[in-house]
């Protein structure tokens, strides 16, 4: 069960990866961005869960040594890693709309005007 | 809370750099305001720092701040700290003092830009995410800052979105930025797996214990993420294009500033968390990055038509130096790499900042329709040929002194290792300075001596305020040259220092005696290593050398040009008669900056058009060669360590 995760994230990372380099369409250069962000979230989550673990939410008084529960910091970076993922797609997205009024294509083999 | 302890000082810097950015976006509309905002928050930082170099440098001690005062409990840190030792805070005062200089250009380069205000927001997140990198002691917040950093230099890249090229240079930044900030981030839960901590210095007691396939893979994973920041080899064409198209205040940031976080990271990773340098293959590989990075982008700077992607390629020419002074593992290695990477701030620095006051004035960087400026813009000319000399290594500014501790430091591990291949090395780097002396020549010859081009004539000299800013770096170029055993005793001999006492890091942080009782026997040694220069070198008797060459030239030079005066007028007079001549005067043509080598270029032309269409612009060869180099170092990684 959780070694599948562990597939399917590396299978979403090699996936991203993939759609990065073989594709020449700028916006599924964002879209490959994303899916790798993706990968590694869930990454990020599959490390911090223990099986049969309860959700990570106690008072002072109810923490107790015997308490099994999940990881709450991996939980806690996903979220941040999460809304970094918005705002690269935010910008990157952005940047793509400009470079279309500019360049008015969005190949990627012809917005080369920097190189050599 | 007494605010005057030094123990706040580093979360004051960074704070006062995220507090000016937001007070930006709030009162910036008003440009006293938020100029105002803009110098109080870059000085203040830079005071800041400063005043930590007695307790730190000077007196040797570590801080170690727990936000919140979370301090560790049963022996696991569990809140989020600062740890400044004397390398954070080599780095820190580096970025204070760019950032300073930089903001001060800033005020009168950027006066005609519209959106002003988000321009000083970007350019202070910049500058907090780089200062808040350098002095975490936290892996996780270490990514943080990464993030903030990157998205801002995008931006500042992006600033000027009319420019040719600036869109697609951030936008390729943007995807190659990416790939290496999601390698850092999967590099850091990784560890943590294996860890359960994300401490730093928890984690340099507990990963050099546990070897395994997924340490390697981790290592592997944010020895590229940093690489991508450094712009090492297989990423420089992103610093050649962001820092093009970016105004020259940020290409500052971009080069003197930001570089310098990746080889940050680096040696925290190499040195600390993973305390892989005492092997052989790590040396060998980092000396040859460095090297390969020299090589390469000193070349691919010869070839270039535009000033600043020119010096865009020198300025990674010139981290290859650092990185593989670093990569030496040797005392006097590692403090040579530390002086040449504030050097590089330095000049670098500065010949950007020329660069920009060429733009500001005559509109374009394009050399071939640059020329004669030194007849407009004197201040600058100087300025500019005082970072050109720097850069070039060239006595009594400091590009000689950290150079020559370099050759010396890759000799002595010649030397030590019976390695003949840290003496090429040394070999390696010779020429690549004397290409870059060749390519400064090149430079000064098209852009600021020869003719004056029509286009250029309303050019004149910038403003005071640009020209200060100027002058601080040319005259700390030259102190920082012409006084090496200070810089040696009070910053990077410190510094360097405490790349051989990890478990003095560690023990800071999680208090006296946590390292031995942790790791038992494995835990490092604290070397008693000293800095040992074998060839003493003064420069003020190179001072007087060059002085008296310089001299003999200067009287060659008046003395032939009396009979280059003479001869000209004779030959006017019989040019006139003799045979196969038209009779029409002879015409001065000017020596255009790309025919300078000539000779040179065309022996090379294979490996010239070969780099040329390797470069092809295109956003997918670079994430190919970013893939292919975390492959490499993954299986690096797998095998060795």
């Amino acid at each position: 069960m959780i070694t599948l995760n562990y597939i399917a994230s590396f299978f979403l990372i090699v996936l991203g990866l993939y759609c990065i380099v073989m594709k020449y369409n700028l916006v599924k250069t964002v879209i490959g961005l994303s899916i790798m962000d993706y990968g590694v979230n869930l990454l990020i989550i599959t490390i911090g869960y223990n099986p049969g673990g309860t959700a990570p939410i106690f008072t002072a008084g109810e923490l107790q040594a015997a308490s099994y529960f999940v990881d709450p910091i991996p939980q806690a970076l996903t979220l941040t890693s999460i809304v970094i993922g918005a705002c690269v797609t935010a910008m990157s997205l952005s940047l793509v709309m400009k470079l279309k009024e500019m360049y008015g294509t969005l190949d990627t083999r012809e917005i080369r005007r920097l190189r050599g | 809370m007494n605010f005057l302890n030094p123990q706040h000082f580093p979360i004051f810097a960074i704070m006062l750099y995220f507090l000016g950015a937001f007070l930006i976006v709030l009162f910036g509309k008003n440009r006293a305001a938020r100029n105002c905002i803009a110098f109080l928050a870059t000085g203040l930082a830079l005071t800041l720092m400063i005043l930590l170099v007695k307790p730190i440098m000077i007196d040797g001690g570590i801080i170690a701040y727990w936000m919140g005062s979370r301090v560790p409990a049963g022996g696991y840190a569990i809140g989020i700290a600062l740890e400044v030792d004397a390398l954070g805070l080599f780095f820190g005062l580096l970025i204070a003092t760019a950032v300073f200089v930089s903001c001060l250009y800033s005020f009168s380069y950027m006066s005609e830009d519209d959106n002003e205000p988000q321009y000083y927001t970007l350019f202070l997140m910049l500058c907090g995410g780089v200062m808040g990198l350098v002095l975490s002691g936290d892996l996780f917040n270490m990514f943080i800052m990464v993030e903030i950093l990157t998205f801002a230099a995008v931006a500042l890249t992006a600033f000027r979105n009319r420019v040719t090229g600036a869109l697609e240079a951030a936008f390729k930044y943007l995807v190659v930025g990416c790939i290496g900030s999601t390698c850092i981030l999967a590099g850091t839960i990784i560890l943590y797996q294996q860890a359960h901590t994300l401490n730093l210095a928890q984690l340099a007691t507990i990963i050099p214990l546990c070897k395994g396939t997924n340490v390697s893979i981790a290592f592997a994973l944010l020895f590229i993420g940093f690489c991508t920041k450094a712009f090492i080899v297989p990423f420089h064409p992103l610093a050649a294009d962001a820092h093009g198209a970016a105004p020259a205040p940020v290409s500052v940031l971009i080069s003197g500033v930001l570089t310098k976080s990746g080889i940050y990271g680096i040696i925290r990773l190499a040195y600390f968390l993973f305390q892989t340098m005492n092997l052989g293959t790590m040396q060998f590989w980092l000396v040859f990055l460095g090297s390969v990075s020299m090589f390469v982008c000193v070349t691919m700077a010869l070839a270039q038509h535009d000033f600043k992607r020119l010096l865009a390629f020198h300025s990674i020419s010139q981290i290859g130096y650092v990185l593989t002074a670093i990569g030496l593992a040797t005392a006097l290695g590692a403090s040579a790499g530390l002086y040449h990477a504030m050097n590089h701030t330095l000049f670098k620095g500065l010949l950007f900042l020329t660069a920009g006051a060429v733009l500001h004035e005559t509109g374009t960087t394009d050399l071939g329709k640059l020329g004669g400026l030194s007849k407009k813009m004197p201040h600058t000319t100087v300025l500019f040929l005082i970072g050109a000399a720097s850069i070039s290594g060239i006595p009594p500014f400091n590009g000689f002194a950290s150079k020559w501790l370099i050759y010396q430091a890759a000799y002595e591990k010649a030397a030590e290792t019976g390695n003949i291949g840290f003496a090429f090395v040394t070999i390696v780097a010779l020429v690549t300075s004397t290409l870059t002396l060749a390519s400064f020549v090149k430079v000064t010859q098209s852009v600021f001596f020869g003719q004056l081009p029509k286009e250029c004539e309303n050019a004149k000299e910038v403003s005071f305020g640009m020209r200060f800013a100027m002058g601080i770096l040319a005259v700390l170029c030259t102190v920082t040259g012409l006084f090496p055993n200070l810089v040696q005793t009070y910053l990077t001999g410190p510094a360097a220092k405490t790349l051989f006492h990890v478990t003095r890091y560690i023990n800071a942080m999680l208090g006296e005696g946590y390292a031995e009782s942790a790791m038992g026997a494995s835990a490092p040694e604290a070397a008693t290593r000293t800095i040992e220069i074998v060839g003493v070198w003064n420069p003020v008797n190179w001072l007087a050398l060059l002085m008296i060459a310089l001299l003999a030239i200067c009287i060659v030079a008046i003395a032939s040009k009396y009979d280059a005066v003479r001869e000209n007028k004779s030959e006017k007079v019989e040019a006139k008669y003799s045979l196969f001549y038209g009779g029409e005067d002879t015409v001065f043509s000017q020596v255009g900056g790309g025919d300078l080598f000539w000779g040179f270029k065309h022996n090379w032309r294979h490996y010239f058009s070969f780099m040329h269409d390797l470069h092809s612009g295109i956003v997918n060869d670079y994430s190919l060669w970013a893939v292919i180099a975390l492959a490499l170092a993954m299986v690096y990684a797998l095998i060795v360590l």
